[in-house]
């Protein structure tokens, strides 16, 4: 029914648009050029037979931090598209990506106290637990549940291959400020 | 840098740097005003506190700082420098690259210069220059790792991919053993799969394939690498061993085709225009065997419905669909509805899918089945017939099911968004508007259903109430500004499309100029990544968004815009705005008393909008100022009507501003070259309108608009005088030269050539309403025989086999234009009329026919939900001037009107 698959250059604008239609947090172009230009790992779609951007997730690592954690900027599925387990083989992906590709320790994620559906995803379907509560966190005065999941299995992440390594180094602490996008850079604030 | 300065001037000047870098710019500017006491005439000086003004919004003054300071000292780079930065955070990047190059005159291996100059030359695709420029950054600073990366991407942005694999070995060659430490792990595992992929895009498929290898433990991105490794294996025709790695990336991610038709090609089961039987078992075996292995794989389930065919495809389209329906999967029709366009399969779910309601009805479950089904399947079974008859035309059949699963479940929203698709198809878009609205009502929460709401609103010309709606979602201060802001593409064109519509041309000009600029911004997005992405070795997405850049006007949002921006100008030209004397004149028509109104209502607004903008300037200076000079202080807009818009000097110039774009961009569109060929008509510019007439005919000779373009060309030249002028004669002769080429006019004359078309498409409504139109501009005396041509075509049943009733061929869109061109070209209204009670009864729906059953009947169902007092905007009903261009395809109905 829908093609799950990673995100190319050529689906940022229908990523866009998809979240337009379905969120409240919006971006700029430019917040989804620097996601892809940083961590291409770990952005996925979800394209439709008939070729168009149904859902997708769009995500980052947490480079700032001494622990190497991942966080969802921004997860949607259409409306249309419900029912058929998107954003969990979406959320999955971009999961899988965090701890293969950079090692993440866990993953966390903002979603509104009045989002109960997305919050059952998270919690039932996905297995993500409270961290905290975020007042205010968006614009129109809602609070946002912080919430974490670990992510487990580091070990065997190589498929095989024996290695030394700890996680990937994109995560580490590198002290240089992150140049791109300087203005536009407005903190993520949305899942679903 | 600060040269010339005592020492403690120097520092100071230092200051001003560092504040400029670290955005401290209240701090920079005191430290410059500092030393332009002492010394009021320093030229850097004068310069860094232009380029500090500059970040606080004050443009002018920068500029005038700027260039005073250069005057001042010529000699300095860093004056020239300044000059080039100033042109840059203006776009002005050959200005800019100019300026550099001079500064680079005085200092020829600044490393800053240098590096901000090949900023400039990878934005601006300078890519020899680009090439020398990391040249010689890297033989400046060999030790620097991004020198070696960026001057390798240069020459793979250059075409030349084995070059840029040498540097990069070469870098390789100055590593350790050891390398890469735990923290660059990621960053060597990019480049190291740029590399191969740059190996790849030179053919060096067996070293690409043997580096992979090589270096697989230092690659930390493992799924890469293995999508990497099949396309290779796949290029060398190891075609077994890419199989086996096809069936491993499906255990990691079963739902993606693309490693399914990669499977299908390792196999030799793959082609674009169908297998043998044999082939058609043999992959459906395969299929089978792994939907058993992937039960979670959707992909796998719904593949074989487009390969198999006859009682094959009915029965797995069958057991595709019943679990689908009993689980309630709303988009159940939109995944299936690519299968109508392969023959008879169709007629063979329409069948099947009465027969699953059938037996709902009947026994409560499927056929054959003892079990009973939740009462909600034969609810989702009457969605998606209601789907199934929308996508056929058989409006009432699709609407009675619709409307007897909302009796079946009132609370399902989305059964009222596709009640609301199908009365917009059917022609009735104001109670599509409507239903929508209840829609959204029933989830005010969700955003999606509001989205789906403002569309129909202003596809119903309800543009107060769409913006209305739109905005409750947009909870950021300035509410309007957001949707812009946001860049929300899909609003502005649609709105642009409404106001145009409407005949408001300011606001829809504004509208898709919005677009315009959304898509000049984003090509500037590009600018901070050349250096950032060289840092964070992203390269193999780096030079994918470069790529993607160069395309980025393609895009279909881009061409809507531009399209919808050149049919504003071109309508602007036609019927140039009324002068304010005209104006006064009209009102001057008036009764006095009305009159005064008028007046006194005029001048209220102005006042009002002066007093607005005024205050919000106020508010936006304050917190500009407060916040460090920071940007992105939103100044009002002095236009917000897009009445300036209007008063273009030459609306065709504009016009081939974005002309130019599509051409360039959208070459293959058939809208490109009907857009130009109007222009080109209006600017007398012959031969590009020959031009845009050839590349008609190359795209499509058969189309309607390619022959009318055809036609109204040669009929136009042959009407011209005589050829005077050398230019005159000399376009004479290329035309001369040029029409016998033209097949469809070889030894015809004009009316010949348009019998010819009309032999060849007789049973087509529209060829036939292109040859009537085309009868009356050459002939016409023969308007009544034009006429006749169109009344008597025939609206035959459309070739399937439907269970309910026939189909008929002719779309509400193309009967709009008919009755537009009988109204507006052939000015028979007694024909109109006829038209149009003939096209009431095909579309019963239809508010611009006004139909029975549409809301324009005041005794129709849909008259009472539409004339909720909220939605009274115009509906489509109000007759031939408006344009239709909703579905703008490249149709030219909006030109009717518009006769040269």
């Amino acid at each position: 029914m829908v093609c799950v698959r990673k995100a190319t250059m050529d689906d940022l604008l229908a990523m866009q648009a998809c979240n337009l239609l379905c969120l409240p947090e919006n971006y700029q172009m430019k917040y989804y050029f620097y996601h892809i230009l940083s961590w291409p790992h770990l952005l996925y779609v979800a394209e439709d037979y008939n070729g168009r951007i149904v859902g997708y997730v769009l995500a980052k690592m947490e480079e700032e931090s001494n622990e190497c954690h991942g966080h969802i900027t921004s997860l949607a599925v259409l409306r249309t598209h419900r029912k058929l387990g998107l954003a969990t083989k979406l959320m999955k992906a971009a999961q899988t990506a965090m701890e293969q590709v950079f090692g993440a320790e866990y993953v966390s994620l903002h979603v509104r106290k009045s989002n109960r559906a997305a919050f059952n995803l998270y919690t039932e379907t996905l297995g993500y637990k409270i961290h905290d509560v975020e007042a205010k966190y968006y614009a129109d005065g809602e609070d946002a549940y912080d919430m974490r999941k670990q992510l487990k299995g580091k070990q065997s992440h190589h498929h095989g291959h024996h290695h030394h390594h700890h996680g990937g180094g994109c995560c580490s602490a590198d002290a240089r400020p992150v140049e791109a996008p300087p203005e536009s850079k407005s903190e993520a604030k949305a899942s679903t | 840098m600060g040269a010339s300065l005592p020492p403690k001037e120097a520092n100071l000047f230092k200051l001003i740097v560092k504040s400029y870098e670290s955005k401290q710019y209240k701090k920079g500017l005191k430290a410059a005003d500092a030393i332009l006491k002492k010394f009021p005439d320093h030229g850097e000086t004068l310069s860094m506190k232009g380029l500090t003004l500059n970040c606080m919004d004050r443009k002018s003054e920068a500029y005038d700082l700027v260039r005073l300071g250069l005057k001042n000292d010529l000699k300095s780079h860093v004056c020239w420098h300044v000059y080039g930065l100033l042109y840059r955070s203006d776009r002005e990047y050959r200005e800019a690259i100019k300026c550099y190059r001079n500064a680079l005159r005085i200092d020829p291996d600044n490393i800053e210069i240098l590096r901000d100059l090949s900023l400039l030359q990878a934005q601006m695709r300078d890519l020899t220059g680009f090439v020398e420029t990391r040249q010689q950054l890297l033989s400046l600073k060999p030790n620097h790792r991004m020198n070696w990366i960026g001057f390798a991407v240069a020459h793979h942005l250059n075409s030349n991919c084995s070059k840029a694999v040498e540097i990069l070995e070469a870098y390789e060659g100055t590593l350790e053993d050891d390398y890469p430490p735990d923290n660059e792990r990621c960053e060597h595992g990019e480049m190291l799969l740029y590399k191969i992929s740059l190996l790849e895009e030179c053919s060096s498929l067996e070293r690409a394939l043997e580096e992979l290898h090589k270096k697989e433990s230092k690659i930390v991105d493992k799924l890469s690498l293995k999508e990497q490794e099949v396309s290779l294996l796949v290029k060398l025709g190891r075609l077994e061993e890419g199989a086996e790695l096809y069936k491993a990336l499906l255990s990691i991610n079963p739902d993606n085709y693309r490693y399914c038709e990669g499977l299908q090609r390792c196999v030799g089961l793959y082609s674009e225009n169908g297998l043998s039987s044999s082939d058609t078992d043999q992959l459906d075996a395969l299929y089978k065997s792994l939907g058993q292995q992937y039960t979670w794989s959707s992909a796998v389930k719904r593949i074989p419905l487009d390969f198999l065919q006859g009682n094959k495809f009915r029965e797995a389209a069958d057991n595709y669909i019943r679990p689908l329906l009993t689980k309630g999967v709303p988009s159940l029709f939109s995944d299936l509805s690519p299968l109508y366009d392969h023959p008879g399969k169709a007629d063979i779910l329409e069948k099947l899918i009465l027969e699953l309601e059938n037996s709902l009805r009947i026994s409560g479950g499927y056929p054959g089945r003892s079990e009973k089904e939740p009462p909600s399947t034969l609810m989702w079974t009457l969605f998606l017939l209601a789907q199934h008859y929308d996508r056929r035309g058989q409006y009432d059949v699709a609407l009675s099911k619709i409307d007897e699963a909302i009796k079946h479940t009132p609370t399902v929203i989305d059964l009222y968004s596709v009640k609301s698709r199908i009365l917009k198809h059917a022609g009735d878009l104001a109670a599509a508007a409507t239903l929508a609205d209840e829609a959204r009502c029933m989830d005010l929460a969700d955003r999606y259903i509001n989205s789906e709401c403002v569309k129909r609103m202003l596809q119903a010309d309800q543009v107060v109430l769409a913006e209305k709606t739109a905005l409750l979602f947009t909870k950021d201060g300035d509410q309007h500004n957001n949707l812009h802001d946001m860049q929300c593409m899909w609003y502005e064109l649609a709105s642009g499309e409404s106001y145009f519509r409407q005949g408001d041309l300011g606001r829809a000009l504004k509208k898709f100029l919005a677009v315009e600029k959304h898509y000049a911004d984003i090509t500037e997005d590009q600018f901070d990544f050349h250096s950032y992405c060289l840092r964070k070795m992203t390269l193999r997405a780096y030079v994918e968004m470069l790529k993607f850049q160069d395309r980025l006007h393609s895009h279909a949002y881009f061409r809507k815009a531009a399209a919808g921006a050149i049919r504003c100008y071109i309508k602007l030209f036609d019927s140039p705005p009324k002068s304010t004397a005209e104006e006064d004149d009209e009102m001057s028509k008036l009764p006095s008393s009305q009159r005064k109104k008028m007046r006194q209502k005029q001048k209220k607004a102005e006042a009002r909008a002066k007093k607005e903008a005024e205050v919000r300037n106020e508010e936006s200076s304050a917190s500009g100022v407060s916040k460090l000079g920071k940007r992105h202080v939103k100044p009002v807009d002095p236009d917000p009507n897009g009445e300036k818009l209007l008063q273009v000097e030459d609306p065709l110039l504009e016009a081939t501003k974005y002309l130019k774009l599509l051409q360039k961009h959208s070459p293959d569109s058939l809208e490109t070259h009907l857009l130009s060929f109007e222009v080109n008509m209006r600017k007398k510019k012959i031969l590009l309108a020959l031009q845009a007439v050839k590349q008609l005919l190359r795209l499509d000779a058969e189309s309607a608009d390619s022959h009318r373009c055809l036609v109204r060309f040669f009929h136009k030249v042959g009407t011209m005088t005589s050829p005077v002028t050398d230019a005159e004669k000399l376009v004479w002769s290329v035309l001369e030269a040029e029409r016998p080429l033209i097949s469809q006019l070889r030894e015809k004359s004009l009316t010949e050539a348009n019998m010819i078309f009309f032999e060849k498409h007789e049973d087509s409504l529209m060829h036939r309403a292109a040859v009537a139109e085309m009868l009356s501009v050459l002939e016409p005396n023969k308007k009544l025989e034009a006429v006749k041509l169109i009344e008597d075509s025939t609206n035959n049943p459309a070739p399937i086999n439907g269970a309910l009733g026939p189909v008929n061929e002719w779309k509400l869109k193309d009967c709009i234009a008919v009755h537009k061109l009988l109204v507006a070209v052939l000015n028979d209204p007694d024909a109109a009329l006829r038209w149009k009670l003939r096209c009431a009864q095909y579309f019963p729906c239809s508010t611009y026919f006004e139909g029975k059953c549409s809301s324009a009947a005041s005794n129709s169902v849909h008259a009472q939900i539409a004339k909720n007092p909220e939605n009274g905007g115009a509906s489509h009903s109000d007759g031939g001037e408006i344009a239709d261009f909703v579905e703008s395809n490249g149709k030219m109905e909006a030109f009717k009107d518009l006769n040269i």
